[in-house]
């Protein structure tokens, strides 16, 4: 908790660094992809949150993540999710899988009051904007961004809320109201302008799945990388990290779902309500 | 506190703990029985503890599962084995519940109980308890009989003996179809106690009633029967009453039955003997390997090695491999996969023209299947068939197609591979590995992913060790070296990886003129001056950095130590100034080691 007190509300990252979307518990896929990518500290990782919730394994997935942090903080930096939020973890799973696993929600509360430090965004070399979601009326310099006091629950609007929860969308011009009740949508030219204004290369964001693992939009201006292979174990698509060299060279690798054999059969799965 | 208390009142704390809510308390103490018998002796164990267990026996099938465990290892605590009797009724009792596992679990320990208990006590005590469950009112209690029937009947007087046969009898024709499961899956092992004169007259007729049962789980229950009976019977017998059983099997109207007859084959030709199996089986057995259903084909396609083996060359040629071939391109994925998992068998037994003829192609097919499970099958066995077709041929007719899969788009194909690469080249020999396999060698290095390169890696260490450190010097090292330079750290690091995997096998000198010179270089992690134009910002990556602290620190019993203090030791404290800490870290470790070093030596 002391490490990530001190991260800005804009997280400084070095290049080389290998940018991960999202796992959402997929603990054997995030293995899987530590097999793909390289470990961790041999290679540096930024992971864009949405850690927890639908897969079986957000308890196993979290710790592990949070266990690199404390030992390696300058390989590996973590910011957050959507669903790094006490509400959202209660509907999605990561709640119901503490209780189940510990007997206790102990664990789910330390958790959540670790979610409260997470950072919000990260700035690859000056040049790369990463976050969750995406972007929010009312931030257009990354300075309003760091002024944040971002040490609370995901509040329900605010620009807390939307860079972690909107997305871009293509038909939208200007700023559109979200189907996901939080956030909003944001056209082509809201990007341009903020990349322009703050001076950087592109936006590299998740939480949109994309069937092909990652996705560029706005002529190369914001690219979503999405890291849950067969998200929810039956959507399917591959998913992506992506790499940058030292010299910010941009190269992503795809990957598939762990195999069967690589994986352990989760005991008693009632189907959760929330995947029918 | 409880260890203190055990001895003093154990049956209180067993009580206390068997009535306590939380079923893991209940559990441990049920785990805990036998302490608590030694404790309380064996008298008191026999009139208190027993009764007390026989009577809580309506817990949670967890805990029953674990006490009808410890019983079947309670004589010694009961007083030896002519107590063991006082035993049986907590069991029966156990027999009847309505959890499969228990009532298992619980056969099991009578029958374990039973083979320890002298026959009069068998007469008095087990056998009855057989045929009070074998007359039981609820099924439960007879499905459990029929798994006793085998320790009850060798101890038995003649009478009581025509007895047990005519009550196994009436269970192989219960009522329950659970019942005749249990019995028909028993059979073999009742039959095979059961004397050669009753055998044919009385087992094999409750074997006939079970082959003709109107439920298919029951029928495919006889199937495993047919081999542990064929073993008991003479090979004449066999023929006339077992191969025709088995033949109505293959063609039964319930694909698990012909599933179960496709597994259970080998044991089933076992069974019948070598002849019959030639002359008899072949049909039923092409008939499986062209069934409807996918499920009785992978099994089928399973045994093709095994059986083949049975058969001899020609046979095999003449009927098994035609389906071989249709197989190989079956719309199952599955069965494919079955199939390319012990095909390469059959090269030794078709010998090597027919397996340059006809096996072949059908590898090299396999070999190029969508699916990448079929390929890594066939990938994984290549050694048996280079014993009958020898490496030449072996690697002009399959090494372009490993050659193809070696650049696989699946990862786990190109990591088979690789592991097979060390083989391959004790194999093949230094020269045609040169030629053909060397350069992929190298280019795993810079695969897209980490576990290829990883592999590759230790590749090069396995190369040369089989090859020598001389060969090694010319065809690996000073590419690995060359390639410090690559502009993307991952590789650089995979590099620096093989590097340290090299040098215990490269030994002193060379690690000291060669790779030593480089790795201080990366310690700076700078390019070279004509990389520094080209590139505009130089390397400096702390993750080589630190690695590069790691690999010093292998280089340590490698090297002299005058190396060590002379170059090793001035730049692992140059690393521990860095302005990154992971850095410092690692070197501050390597420097402790080069300190202890210079301690002991």
């Amino acid at each position: 908790m002391e490490i990530l007190v001190e991260e800005s509300n804009v997280q400084r990252v070095d290049a080389p660094v290998t940018i991960c979307g999202d796992i959402h518990g997929q603990f054997y896929d995030m293995k899987e992809l530590f097999k793909v990518g390289g470990d961790c500290p041999k290679t540096n990782y930024l992971f864009l949150g949405d850690f927890v919730d639908r897969g079986f394994y957000s308890v196993e997935t979290f710790l592990l993540l949070l266990a690199l942090k404390v030992r390696y903080p300058d390989r590996i930096t973590l910011i957050r999710g959507n669903h790094e939020s006490r509400q959202i973890t209660q509907v999605y799973g990561f709640y119901d899988e503490c209780l189940r696993k510990y007997g206790s929600v102990n664990v789910w509360r330390y958790c959540t009051d670790i979610f409260d430090y997470l950072s919000l965004s990260a700035l690859i070399e000056n040049k790369i904007f990463s976050v969750h979601g995406g972007l929010s009326p009312n931030i257009t310099t990354l300075d309003q961004i760091r002024t944040i006091d971002r040490k609370q629950e995901v509040p329900h609007d605010g620009a807390m809320c939307d860079l972690l929860w909107s997305d871009p969308e293509d038909v939208v011009d200007g700023w559109g109201l979200s189907p996901r009740g939080a956030g909003f949508l944001f056209g082509g030219n809201i990007v341009s302008s903020f990349n322009r204004s703050n001076n950087i290369d592109y936006i590299c964001r998740a939480h949109q799945l994309v069937m092909e693992g990652y996705k560029w939009m706005f002529n190369n201006q914001i690219v979503t990388v999405w890291s849950a292979p067969n998200y929810c174990y039956r959507c399917g698509n591959v998913a992506a990290i992506l790499e940058l060299d030292e010299n910010l060279n941009k190269q992503f690798r795809v990957f598939d779902a762990a195999p069967q054999e690589a994986r352990g059969v989760p005991s008693k799965k009632p189907a959760p309500d929330y995947f029918l | 506190m409880a260890m203190l208390d055990e001895p003093l009142y154990p049956i209180a704390i067993l009580i206390d703990e068997l009535k306590n809510e939380d079923i893991q308390l209940r559990l441990n103490s049920i785990r805990r029985l036998s302490t608590i018998a030694r404790a309380l002796g064996e008298e008191r164990t026999r009139k208190e503890l027993i009764p007390f267990l026989s009577e809580n026996n309506d817990d949670d099938d967890e805990v029953l599962l674990a006490m009808a465990e410890e019983l079947g290892v309670f004589i010694p605590y009961v007083g030896g084995v002519e107590y063991a009797h006082v035993l049986l009724p907590p069991l029966e009792t156990l027999c009847t519940v309505e959890e499969t596992c228990v009532r298992d679990k619980a056969v099991e320990s009578l029958c374990r109980i039973g083979l320890q208990m002298k026959e009069s006590e068998i007469v008095d005590w087990f056998v009855p308890l057989a045929k009070r469950l074998a007359a039981g009112e609820w099924f439960t209690a007879r499905v459990s009989s029929c798994g006793l029937f085998h320790i009850a009947y060798p101890s038995s007087p003649d009478m009581l003996k025509a007895e047990l046969r005519s009550i196994y009898g009436q269970l192989c024709q219960d009522d329950m179809p659970m019942v005749r499961r249990s019995a028909a899956s028993n059979l073999g092992k009742f039959a095979s106690t059961v004397e050669q004169s009753h055998l044919k007259a009385d087992v094999m007729s409750m074997f006939e009633d079970l082959t003709h049962d109107d439920q298919d789980s029951v029928r495919l229950l006889a199937v495993e029967g047919c081999a542990s009976l064929g073993k008991l019977l003479e090979p004449s017998e066999c023929v006339s009453h077992i191969l025709p059983v088995i033949i109505n099997f293959s063609q039964d109207k319930s694909w698990r039955v012909r599933y179960m007859v496709a597994n259970q084959l080998y044991e089933l030709s076992e069974a019948v003997g070598p002849e019959t199996t030639r002359s008899e089986l072949v049909p039923a057995y092409v008939r499986l390997l062209r069934d409807n259903e996918a499920e009785v084909r992978i099994a089928a396609a399973g045994k093709v090695t095994k059986f083949s083996q049975i058969l001899g060359p020609e046979l095999a040629i003449q009927h098994i491999l035609p389906c071989v071939k249709d197989l190989s391109s079956d719309s199952s994925q599955h069965v494919r996969s079955a199939l390319a998992s012990v095909i390469m068998g059959m090269a030794p037994v078709l010998r090597k023209d027919a397996t340059i003829e006809q096996l072949l192609p059908i590898f090299l097919s396999l070999l190029k299947d969508e699916f990448p499970d079929v390929r890594l099958n066939i990938i994984s066995k290549l050694d048996q068939v280079n014993q009958v077709i020898g490496i030449d041929l072996l690697s002009q007719s399959l090494l372009p197609a490993i050659v193809e899969l070696a650049e696989d788009k699946h990862w786990r194909v190109r990591l088979a591979i690789i592991e097979y690469i060390p083989l391959l080249a004790s194999q093949l020999g230094v020269r045609f590995f040169d030629d053909k396999l060397g350069a992929l060698c190298m280019q795993w290095l810079e695969d897209k992913v980490f576990s290829i390169r990883d592999a590759a890696a230790n590749n090069l260490k396995r190369l040369a060790e089989e090859f020598g450190p001389e060969w090694a010097m010319q065809h690996i090292v000073p590419q690995v070296l060359d390639n410090m330079n690559n502009p993307h750290y991952l590789y650089r690091m995979t590099f620096l990886h093989a590097i340290s995997l090299l040098s215990p096998v490269m030994g002193a000198d060379i690690t000291f003129q060669k790779l030593l010179p480089v790795i201080i270089n990366a310690s700076k992690d700078r390019p070279p001056v004509a990389f520094v134009t080209i590139i505009l910002c130089g390397f400096r990556v702390p993750n080589i950095k630190f690695n590069v602290a790691k690999v010093l620190q292998s280089f340590l019993p490698i090297v002299d130590s005058s190396v060590v203090e002379k170059t090793i030791r001035p730049c692992l404290v140059e690393l521990t100034e860095d302005p990154d800490m992971d850095v410092r870290y690692f070197a501050g470790q390597a420097l402790q080691s080069c300190d202890q070093l210079m301690i002991s030596g």
